[in-house]
């Protein structure tokens, strides 16, 4: 019995110390100069190989930015403080990057929209987006609210038919432009709480917005001859924010537009909470299913 | 004549009727883990193989010349002490094959690193992921305990060989399986891993067909 419990003692060590020494010299002969810069990368990096940032494993990672061929900010998991390392390391500067939030461009409430036809097919965008005359406009919101359903943070709701976004909530993981089948809500860079974007995606003619909707853009280019900070493609209004200063006044902008397509969104300013602070909210009233009975929705 | 047809039987067998993944679920984790896309799962594949056959070698040597009972380092303690001290090391197996398999792997890695790049760059974070494979360690385990494998050490080699083959097959497969199931309607609660593991199961039931054809 102790016979057996040495040698099996004598057999581990003896693998052991073949495995070491093997190991050991392999690992100086067959040593592979890396860089010095790319040392470092790997060190920085989490290591994790989670493959979040796209590619296969950190070390991949850090071979492409030490080739150039990736930003250094690509890492999720080590978020800020090590893309400020990684851009240390390599020497460049960070580029200030702003939270994408979503923006959606259309301003439109139901009674802002003309022209709407009764419409009792499925309640999803998708559906109703393939139907010709639910409602004039055909570029904007529908309100049936399918980017409600794509959103796993309850961050955006439709209020009369229009879709809101709830920036305290919003995380900007994108879910909601993916799903638009309009394609009216993009993610904007926000260089503060509150951004001026303009509310309409109608690049009709002047006449033809106007005959479908009592808020919408016509193009009539305003704003570009106050600020060229705005510019008016295919008769519809853009900010371009690359240029975009929170600081700017954009008080003469939002008055000049006839249609008050600016506005701003984001989460509330100090000035707007303790504006309404005072005020008396009314109690939201829930509807009771067992009394009321909508007879033009048919829920496919 | 006899030993081509001995190795074509044990290659067939491994490689496709007792596959290591569909009949025995050894190495799951990378059969699920690393079949999103066909070209990642060949490389993983290939690391496989690569590591089984020089794991299934190695340990071949070390359990014939060290922990067998009739091995000769055990026959050689017992000629010294005139009796029979030590009747086999083969407790020993399970923990000496995981070291030499750890072992492997790092000292491919290093050669890989040093003489091939472009096949480093390929294989990427997966060799040192087939460390944990418990694959690998099966087929050790396979090779030690079957007297025909135990006994030849080509054998074991073909063994190991084509048991990575077969690896390689099923997860190819898989890829390809996963890859069509991306544009495909899945209802909600079985997306991800629950369709991943149906469509393994289907895989498994036909490779049963296989059975009883050989070995």
């Amino acid at each position: 019995m102790t016979g057996t419990i040495l040698l099996a003692v004598c057999v581990m060590l003896g693998l052991a110390g073949v495995f070491a020494v093997l190991l050991g010299w392999a690992n100086v002969r067959w040593k592979v100069d890396v860089p010095l810069q790319l040392r470092q990368l790997q060190d920085a990096l989490p290591g994790v190989n989670c493959g979040a940032c796209g590619y296969v494993g950190c070390n991949e990672y850090a071979e492409a930015v030490f080739n150039g061929q990736a930003p250094p900010d690509k890492c999720p998991v080590g978020g800020a403080a090590v893309a400020q390392r990684v851009a240390e390391i390599m020497g460049v500067e960070l580029a200030e990057s702003y939270p994408l939030r979503p923006v959606v461009h259309c301003a439109a409430g139901y009674d802002a929209r003309l022209k709407r036809a009764a419409y009792s097919g499925e309640q999803t965008c998708g559906s109703a987006n393939l139907v010709a005359g639910v409602q004039g406009c055909t570029y904007g919101c529908l309100g049936l609210g399918d980017c409600v359903r794509a959103c796993q943070f309850d961050a955006i709701h439709i209020v009369n038919g229009l879709a809101v976004v709830d920036y305290e909530k919003c995380v900007g993981c994108g879910a909601c432009e993916r799903v638009c089948p309009r394609h009216i809500i993009s993610m904007v860079p926000f260089k503060a709480e509150r951004m001026l974007v303009v509310a309409c995606s109608n690049h009709d003619p002047g006449r033809a917005v106007r005959q479908v909707c009592t808020v919408g853009c016509t193009g009539c280019g305003a704003c570009h001859r106050l600020n060229d900070l705005f510019n008016v493609t295919d008769n519809l209004a853009g900010v371009d924010y690359d240029r975009y200063d929170p600081n700017m006044d954009f008080g003469p902008v939002m008055e000049k537009c006839p249609r008050k397509s600016m506005i701003f969104v984001g989460k509330p300013s100090e000035k707007d909470l303790a504006a309404v602070a005072g005020e008396k909210l009314t109690e939201p009233v829930e509807a009771d299913f067992r009394t009321s009975v909508d007879k033009t929705d048919f829920r496919g | 004549m006899t030993l081509v047809v001995d190795i074509l039987l044990i290659g067939l067998s491994t490689a496709v009727i007792n596959n290591l993944v569909l009949t025995y679920f050894v190495g799951i984790c990378p059969f699920l883990g690393v079949s999103r896309r066909i070209s990642t799962a060949f490389g993983m594949g290939c690391a496989v193989t690569f590591v089984i056959t020089m794991a299934g070698g190695i340990t071949w040597l070390i359990s014939y010349f060290a922990l067998l009972p009739e091995s000769a380092l055990v026959g050689a303690i017992n000629s010294l002490a005139g009796k029979t001290l030590v009747r086999d090391l083969l407790f020993l197996q399970y923990i000496v094959f995981i070291f030499v398999i750890a072992g492997m792997v790092q000292l491919v890695e290093m050669y890989v690193r040093r003489f091939a790049p472009p096949l480093y760059r390929a294989l990427g974070v997966y060799l040192p992921l087939i460390t944990t494979n418990c694959a690998i360690l099966f087929a050790c385990l396979i090779i030690a305990k079957d007297p025909k494998l135990a006994g030849n050490f080509v054998f074991a080699l073909v063994y190991s060989f084509f048991g990575g083959i077969g690896f390689t097959l099923a997860i190819i497969i898989m890829a390809g399986v996963r890859e069509e199931l991306d544009s495909a309607d899945v209802p909600a609660p079985l997306k991800g891993a629950g369709i991943t593991l149906i469509t393994a199961g289907i895989m498994a039931l036909a490779f049963m067909g296989f059975k009883g054809m050989a070995g």
